[in-house]
Parts: C-alpha cells; structure tokens; sequence
C-alpha cells in the first residue's frame, strides 16, 4: 500500500521539481534547448557550418543545441519559417549570401516578398569563401580576357552552367559577365554537383565554382582555375589571380551567417554573440572548419551587419541588369 | 588483376576491422528500418545520420552511410507487398505485382525473391563498381540533357504501351502526373507556377508525399469500405519460400534488371525510381505471358526490386571515381569525406585506397548480412498480415504521417499525402492504375529540365537531338516501338493486349 502511494507520488513530485526549476531559470536566457533552422538540405555549406557551431554553442550556453533543416524553394522555405518564429531567441536561422536576393527577386516577379532582409537580426559572419572560375582542360581559353575576347565575338554563343537561376553561382557570373561587358548563355541546373557535372561532361564552357566542390578536379588537372572571386589570392591557390586583379570590379562570397528574427530580446542577442565569439576561438571549430576547406570569416553583430548591407547592395544591383527570363 | 586482388584483401582488410564490420552491419541495418518505414526512404535516412558520422574515422562513416543506402533498397519491399505502401519511392512497382501475389498468398516467395535478387544485383553491380568505375564515369558524363531527354522519351512510350489496363487510362493517368509535377519553381526562370503563395511548393510537390498517399493512404480507406478481408492470413512453412517455378521465372528477370539498373545509376540526376519502372515494363514486354502482370506475376517484383539495388550501386560509379555528386544521395555521402578534410575528385581511388577499396569490400559484406537479415525476416514480417486491421491500420497511418513528415519536416507533405490519398481513392474506385501518376511526377521536372537545358544548349534548334549519336539512337528507339505497337493494324494477329481484353470479355462471360 504505501509502495503504491509513492509510486503514484512519484510523478507528481518529479514533474514539481521540472516545473519549479523551470520556473526559476525562466529569467536567464537560455532556459531551454535551441534549434538553428538551417534552410538547406544536410551536407551543404550552410548545413556544414552550423554544426560545430552548434556544438560549440551547446557548451557555452548548457543548453542543447540542435540543427533542423528546413530545405525547399532554394532556402525560401526555411527562412520564412525562421523569419515568422517566436523571437525569443530559441529559434535562429543559418543562411548564406542567398538570404539578401530572394526578396529581391520576389520584388522583380512582383510577387509578395517571402521575407524581407529587415525580418533578421544578424548575430555574426561564420565563413566566406569566393568562388573560383574553372575550365576543362581541354578548354581553349588560358584566362578571362580570353574568355571575354570570344564571348565579344561570339555575343550569348559561351555557355556556363549554374547552381539555379539567381542562385550562388549564377549570380557572380552574371556580374563578372557585366563587368566584362559581355554576354553568355546560361545553362541552370538543380544544383552545385550538377553544375560541375555538366562543365565536366563538356556540356557547358566555363562555371564559377565553390572551391571545395571543384577541389578534387583542379588537383588532377581536370579542370583548369582561371580566377578567384575574393579580394585577395587564395592560399590553396597562390597562382590563380583575383577578378579585381585583372581588372574587374567583382568581389562575391558564398558566406554563412546566424540570425535571429528581428524581434528577438537584445539580450539574448547579447548572450548568443558574446558565445558565438567563445566559440569562433575554440580549436574544435577552427579544426572542424579547416578540415573543411571553409575559411573562417568571423565577424560580430554590428561588423556583420555593415559587411551584408555591403554586399547586398552589389548582389541587388545586379539582378536588374539580368532581369526576367522570358 | 593481381592488383585489384591485392587492393580487395586490403579492402577486406579494412571492412572487416571490427569498428567497420560493426559500422557496415549497423548501416544495413538502419537501412532495412528505413526502407520499411513508409515516407522515410535512403535519402531522409542518410541526411538524419549524417551528423552522428563526424566523429567517426572517414571510413566507417561513408561504410555506415552506404549501408543505409543500399540497406534502404531491401527494405522497401517489404510494405509493399504485405499492404501496397511503397517503403520507399523505388518500390512502388513492386506494390503492384508484389501485393497482388501477397494476395494469392505468396507474400514469403515475392518477399524472398526481392531479397535474393537485391542481393544478386548489390553484388554484381559492386563488381560493376570495381572494375569498371573510372571508364564508366566518364562515359556517364557525356550524357548531357539531349541524351536524358530522348531517354525519358523513349521510356514513357515504353510505358504507356507496357502498363497494364485500358491504355487511353495509362496514358490520362502519366498526363495527370505530368501536371502535378509542373507545380513549383520554374528552374529555366524562377517562375513560382500554381503554388497559389505556398512557398513549401516552390519545389514541387514530392515523391514520398505522392507515392506514400495514392498507394497507402489510399490503400487505408478502400480497405475500410471492404467487408471481407482478403484470405492470406495463415502463411505455412512451405509458402514461404518460393516454388522452383518462381526461381526459374525470376533467373532472367534479375538479371536484366540488375544490368539496367546498373547503367541508369550511373546516368549523372538520374533516380533509381526510374530504373524501377523501365525494368518493369522490360519485363512485361519479354514475358510469354504480359497479361499476368499486375495479377502477381513474380517478374514484376524480381526486376524491379533487383533494379534498384544495382541503381543505387551505379549511383556510386561517378561520385567515387571523380568525385562528382550526380543526385543528392551521393551529395551527402560526398559531405561525410569533405567533412574529414577528404575532397574526393579523380584521384580519389589512388589516394585514399582505404575507404574506396573499404567501402567495396563492405558493400559485399553488407549484401550477405542483409541477405542473412531479410531471408528470415519474411516468416516474422509476414505475420503483420495476422494482425487485425483495426489494430494494424491506425499504426501504419501513424507510420505514413510520421515518415512523410521527417522527410521534410514540413505540414505542407502531410497535406500533400491527404489529398493524394482521397484521390487516389478515388481513382481505384474507377479502376484507373495510380503508379502511371507517380512515374509522371517523378519524370515531370526531369523532362522539362532536360528539354529546356538541352534547347538552351542548341539555342532553341530540335536538331540537337538528332545530331548527338546517343541522343539520335534513343530516338529511333522510340520510333520503332510505336511502329511495334501499330503492327497489329497492319498484319494480323493479336498482341498480348488484345489477348488481354479477351480474357477480360471471356471472365465476363
């Protein structure tokens, strides 16, 4: 008999115990786990980066962290789903550059926008990585001028392969092609892989590359570096000149960062930044991202967000000169 | 020779290490659970476990992610047969043939010839991967849109003329699928197309959602309106294993099925579903007897089922020779290396002999455990069908909204999957096949893209797909199978779907 009172007891005290404790930490952001919706499928970059991340955050904050990916509609779907969430700080959202051109793209088809780039707080830049320009090896063209001299003499005649229309890779080629001053034909795929399946295959001629994905090719000498998208030369490619260097006004990252919505308390903001720097610093997540060939670009809230609003501004300006595709 | 035997001990060497061993047979087995799960098919599997691999040495994991992969495909017959769900989208013919024997009471022959053909054809089709990767790869690369446009045209024509029933049905039925999957983003524009503001349509509406509605969900409700339970419940010893009939009429269909897989595996975005279809209608085209099929004819679950098996191996062929993700399963397995810091690429195989000559050598190891594993799982599966419907139905309802929901973790797919399921309903009340509509909305984006990137390439000129030798022979194909279907006009005789309508008027009678 009073076995079974305890038992039923039991229960009760265990749930008063979790209620009241849950009760008393209700004040000290984080109570309770995280989720950072990740608005792709798992394996890519913006997948890839927030998982140390979120490991690293787990330790610093005592909290679990966990990575949902929400893909579809090339990450729409997940940064809406992120942009309409509670804003307490329990949902954040790892996006890459994409984020700053679906509204934009939403505004050209006269569309209501998905989201808007309002709808988030930044919290910090993670990664960045420039794209490099790759050609077959048995492709006639040795540089960009090259490339640019043909497209003039042969206007829409060059193709190249992309990642998706308005997509990471469609998008710097079209201002690369504007700089130029030339035009190509654009052959879109469903995705990085196939990009680089159809250049491989012969079927396009030139593809601006994620580094990482074309790494393998370019070391067998299958595929020939023609120039990197960064500001600077790339380490693992000392030879491979910049766009700017040979006198194009490109620059483009695909770069990943964290967000929470808008809304969000600033001192969970707070709380979130000052771990995320902790957990930039860790060997963990310098080893996790090294391994990866992803280069660490961190930087804080208000730094990230001058470097967005930045590089918004050349991704929006483009998309006119590309338009609609009839 | 000699050195690939030296390479294979060495990858033996490898995959039997107990942490290997151990990674291969837990992948085999989560495989199986994820192919019988309805909705969660390889991909959903491999994305889940993706994470758990990054503190594994590369080795284990890519063992551990393949096995869930090629574990998935034995696994996926098994609702199939025993309720018409599909386990995953690559079962869905099996659901036709492999239900309809369930049916007559051969579920154990159709479960252990699926079994025993996705062993034949995950080991062939490994030998396949050894030897013949690198030339392989590269061929596969030279098939560009033209050539997998004038594919999938030649393999709707075989299927419209090769699908069972009325074919004005068939043919209304792929249409339908057709249209469904022209909803989502336009890939040539960025066009939203009749997704009425839903962004979760921006990709269209899934397979999982489509295929798991209008076979199981579907399959829920008319049995509701059935008063008698079908008579298969008390399966002996004997029934389970099948007659030396149904392994001589199975020989040929493996191995057909295992060679066409093969090849379109390797075809760089091409889904192994397809190679499910077009080895059911190679089989139904060279049976003496096409009218049984879709009335449990054990050809309609040996090719299929050996077929994609040998697809998900040829899926292998270009991402572990040049390192290139041709669909998203190998994309995902190539992120569990790049997160070691391994970029796989042309020299994979020179540099890292371990893991591919490993992955080989456990992936023969894998076929045997997960033979071992699925021959004696049909007499346990097989009691499902004593449990009552009441009790039974509900739990798999359960299953289908669980597994269509963790694909994506999106509302959006249950929907989806409803509606799918009333119309499907529907559709069986008036006799019309439901596989046609998903064939439709699997092949549907993949045409369209590789039309519209293949006129883009030619700068809207159709000569492109004459003037690609490939592209032109798969053409001529398809010229001569509707010559080959209008023969009965010309000479007289019956082909087999006259031979079917008259059975049909003489059971009438």
């Amino acid at each position: 008999m009073k076995k079974r009172t305890w038992m039923m007891l039991a229960p009760a005290i265990l749930a008063f115990g979790m209620l009241s404790s849950a009760l008393l930490l209700a004040d000290t952001y984080p109570s309770r786990p995280i989720q950072i919706i990740v608005p792709f499928p798992p394996g890519g970059v913006a997948d890839l980066v927030a998982r140390p991340a979120a490991a690293g955050l787990e330790k610093q904050l005592k909290q679990p962290v966990a990575v949902v990916n929400k893909p579809g509609a090339a990450g729409a779907v997940g940064m809406q789903s992120a942009a309409v969430s509670k804003p307490d700080g329990y949902t954040l959202l790892s996006a890459l550059v994409s984020i700053s051109v679906i509204p934009e793209v939403d505004a050209l088809f006269g569309r209501p926008r998905t989201y808007k780039r309002e709808d988030f707080a930044p919290i910090a830049l993670l990664s960045a990585d420039p794209m490099i320009v790759v050609v077959k090896k048995e492709s006639p063209f040795k540089s960009m001028a090259d490339i640019a001299a043909e497209a003039k003499r042969r206007p829409g005649e060059i193709m190249y392969s992309s990642s998706g229309i308005y997509g990471a890779t469609h998008v710097p080629t079209e201002m690369w092609a504007h700089a130029a001053g030339v035009k190509m034909r654009h052959i879109p795929t469903p995705g990085g892989g196939p990009a680089l399946t159809a250049l491989l295959g012969g079927h396009v001629d030139i593809l601006f590359s994620v580094p990482i994905i074309a790494y393998g090719q370019i070391k067998s000498g299958d595929l020939r570096p023609l120039a990197v998208t960064s500001d600077k030369r790339l380490a693992a490619y000392p030879d491979v000149p910049t766009l700017k260097e040979l006198g194009y006004d490109v620059e483009y990252y695909i770069w990943c960062g964290l967000f929470a919505p808008q809304a969000t308390p600033k001192e969970a903001i707070k709380v979130l930044r000052d771990a995320v720097r902790q957990v930039v610093a860790t060997p963990e997540f310098k080893n996790a991202m090294e391994k990866m060939n992803t280069p660490i670009d961190y930087r804080d809230a208000d730094e990230f967000k001058k470097f967005w609003d930045a590089d918004a501004e050349r991704l929006i300006k483009i998309l006119p000169h590309i338009g609609k595709v009839q | 020779m000699a050195e690939t035997i030296q390479n294979l001990m060495l990858g033996f060497s490898t995959a039997f290490s107990p942490g290997n061993f151990f990674y291969a047979i837990m992948g085999c087995l989560i495989g199986t659970m994820v192919g019988v799960l309805p909705g969660v098919g390889p991909l959903a599997g491999i994305s889940l476990l993706l994470p758990s691999t990054f503190g594994l040495d590369p080795t284990a994991g890519l063992i551990l992610l393949a096995g869930v992969f090629y574990g998935a495909m034995y696994g996926g017959s098994t609702t199939s047969i025993l309720m018409r769900i599909p386990g995953e989208a690559a079962s869905v013919m099996t659901c036709i043939d492999g239900y309809a024997m369930a049916l007559k009471g051969r579920a154990g022959p159709a479960l252990a010839i699926a079994a025993i053909g996705s062993y034949v054809a995950g080991t062939v089709s490994v030998v396949g991967l050894m030897f013949l990767a690198p030339p392989l790869a590269r061929f596969a690369l030279g098939f560009g849109p033209p050539e997998y446009f004038s594919l999938l045209a030649l393999g709707l024509l075989v299927l419209g003329y090769m699908t069972g029933g009325s074919m004005i049905k068939n043919l209304a039925m792929i249409v339908l699928g057709l249209l469904f999957g022209m909803i989502g983003i336009d890939h040539m524009s960025g066009y939203f197309r009749f997704s009425y503001g839903i962004v979760a349509l921006g990709d269209g509406i899934g397979v999982v959602p489509v295929a798991v509605g209008l076979f199981g969900i579907a399959e829920i409700l008319a049995t509701a309106g059935n008063p008698l339970r079908p008579d298969v419940l008390k399966p002996k010893l004997k029934d389970l294993l099948p007659s030396r009939q149904e392994f001589r009429d199975s020989v040929f269909p493996i191995g057909r099925g295992t060679i066409l897989g093969f090849l379109i595996g390797i075809i760089p975005g091409s889904a192994h579903i397809i190679s499910t279809f077009m080895s059911y209608a190679v089989e139904r085209r060279l049976s003496k007897h096409p009218e049984k099929f879709g009335k449990g004819a054990i050809e309609g679950v040996a090719g299929p089922e050996s077929a994609n098996n040998a697809a998900s191996c040829g899926a292998l062929v270009p991402m572990l020779a040049l390192g290139v993700p041709t669909g998203p399963v190998p994309a995902v397995l190539l992120a569990a290396l790049m997160i070691h810091g391994i970029n796989p690429g042309p020299l994979f195989i020179k540099e890292q002999p371990t893991i591919f000559w490993g992955l080989i050598a456990s992936m023969y190891l894998g076929n045997v455990v997960l033979l071992l594993l699925n021959l004696p799982l049909v007499g346990i599966f097989i009691n499902f069908l004593r449990i009552p419907y009441r009790i039974l139905y509900p739990m798999i309802l359960m299953f289908c909204v669980i597994g269509v929901y963790a694909v994506n973790t999106s509302f959006v797919d249950v929907g989806i999957m409803s509606v799918m399921g009333l119309l499907g309903y529907i559709l069986r009340k008036f006799n019309f096949e439901t596989a046609p509509v998903v064939l439709g909305v699997v092949l549907a984006p993949i045409i369209e893209m590789s039309l519209r990137q293949a006129l883009a390439m030619s700068n809207g000129s159709y000569a492109i797909f004459y003037q690609r030798p490939v592209s032109a022979v798969f053409l001529v194909s398809a010229l001569l199978m509707i010559l080959l279907a209008l023969k009965p006009l010309i000479r007289k005789g019956m082909d087999w779907k006259w031979r079917e309508q008259l059975a049909k008027a003489d059971d009438n009678q």
